[in-house]
């Protein structure tokens, strides 16, 4: 043991949890977030794909390698590791394709404006904007083009309503509180307003939550 | 005589029906021309009714004509409506297949093969889907292997419901040939059964050619 081992015994840093261990925790919450929240959420900035992608693809050349091997205690370990990647698969999966039916379902209001476009990732981008040319062709080749010219667009506000759907901000959602919060919610009668404790599960209108989820002070569950 | 909007309400029916179909009903290619046809319709003679008054016209003076033009205006406005919910809801449904992994082929096999007691195809034809619906089809099929072969290691298709066992018991249904697992060749042929690694299966009992026991 040298001097370097031993100071990094004590470096704090070093006890904390993994990069692997945190990337999961983020990739579940990301996960469970994407699911109850009505409207698509940010994609992750950090990396967390990129390095999730990598050990997906670490452990996938692992199970090939120890495939070969015909000792029982390998066998174990495959699967074991096996059945590890196939819930990180799933993980991965379900989270992906819970953006895809909320972009599918609001692509043009996705594609509106510069700050909803950075929802998405890049690939999500050109999906939804890909998907969107092909419907709308679709609908132009269907009946839109033998349409007057003045009513063929896609995204019309006339009358006072916007043809483009927009996702329900007020829908209901649950959070879990990280820590002691003034929580303020509006309701369909009357509005409320309350200390809540952390670890305190709630239920409130989506618009009321998303401010303490984005600082942090709370979380979907 | 008809009213405005009675044909793009049918058209409305048919997609409200299509929702809870397992399969797509044929395309209503005449009803589509007709809606669309009364657009244009209504369009010409919005075009007419204004023609007199040479861009000076005054709602307030002419109130009977003005009553018309909103009249028309909106059945316009309602009929292009129906259109884009049939034809929305028709792509949904075709989107769906594309994601369980059918093609083309399947399709017209479906309308002339199991009948189901539905409706006789009214257009005649061997598919249910419009040529434009087929187009749609092929491309977003190629949109989606697109987005799909970025996440290669992930099979964005697979099953959504959270892995339990690595390993299941399944039995043929119909036989589906060779397959190559890690643990090497299995020869599926009907009503065996093995236990075998579920994701080397998914898309097989997706397909229907295997059944996943217990």
């Amino acid at each position: 043991m040298d001097i370097d081992d031993i100071l990094r015994e004590v470096d704090p840093t070093f006890h904390t949890i993994p990069q692997e261990k945190r990337d999961l925790q983020e990739l579940t919450r990301a996960w469970t977030a994407e699911r109850s929240a009505p409207e698509l959420l940010p994609w992750p900035t950090s990396g967390l794909f990129e390095r999730i992608n990598d050990s997906i693809k670490h452990q996938i050349e692992k199970v090939e390698e120890m495939t070969g091997d015909m000792d029982p205690k390998t066998n174990f370990a495959l699967i074991v590791i096996q059945t590890e990647l196939e819930r990180y698969r799933y993980l991965v999966r379900s989270y992906l394709r819970a953006r895809i039916a909320k972009i599918d379902r609001h692509t043009l209001h996705y594609l509106s404006t510069d700050d909803l476009r950075a929802r998405l990732s890049e690939m999500e981008l050109a999906y939804a904007t890909r998907h969107q040319a092909l419907l709308h062709n679709h609908y132009l080749s269907s009946f839109l083009s033998s349409f007057p010219a003045g009513l063929q667009n896609l995204n019309d506000a006339a009358g006072g309503i916007s043809m483009i759907e927009t996702p329900d901000l007020d829908a209901a959602v649950f959070i879990r509180l990280l820590k002691d919060t003034f929580v303020t919610a509006r309701g369909v009668d009357e509005d409320d307003a309350a200390n809540m404790r952390e670890s305190d599960i709630i239920i409130l209108r989506w618009s009321d939550a998303k401010p303490l989820v984005e600082a942090g002070s709370a979380e979907l569950v | 005589m008809p009213m405005y909007g009675d044909l793009g309400n049918k058209l409305v029916q048919h997609a409200k029906r299509t929702q809870n179909l397992a399969h797509l009903p044929s395309y209503q290619t005449e009803l589509v021309r007709a809606v669309a046809r009364e657009v244009r319709d209504l369009d010409k003679d919005v075009a007419s009714l204004l023609e007199p008054f040479q861009g000076s016209f005054d709602p307030s003076a002419e109130q009977a004509t003005a009553c018309t033009l909103l009249v028309n205006h909106l059945s316009m406005r309602r009929n292009k409506r129906c259109l884009l919910a049939y034809h929305r809801t028709r792509t949904d449904k075709l989107e769906e297949l594309v994601w369980s992994g059918s093609d083309v082929l399947d399709l017209a096999g479906q309308q002339t093969g199991g009948g189901n007691g539905g409706p006789v195809a009214d257009s005649g034809g061997s598919s249910s889907l419009s040529p434009q619906e087929e187009d749609y089809f092929r491309q977003y099929g190629d949109l989606l292997a697109a987005y799909k072969g970025q996440w290669t290691d992930i099979d964005l298709t697979g099953s959504l419901e959270p892995p339990r066992d690595l390993f299941i018991d399944v039995r043929v249904l119909k036989d589906a040939g060779e397959i190559q697992t890690e643990y090497g060749a299995i020869n599926l042929t009907k009503n065996s059964q093995f236990y075998v690694r579920q994701g080397d299966v998914e898309r097989l009992i997706a397909q229907g050619y295997l059944q996943k026991l217990g």
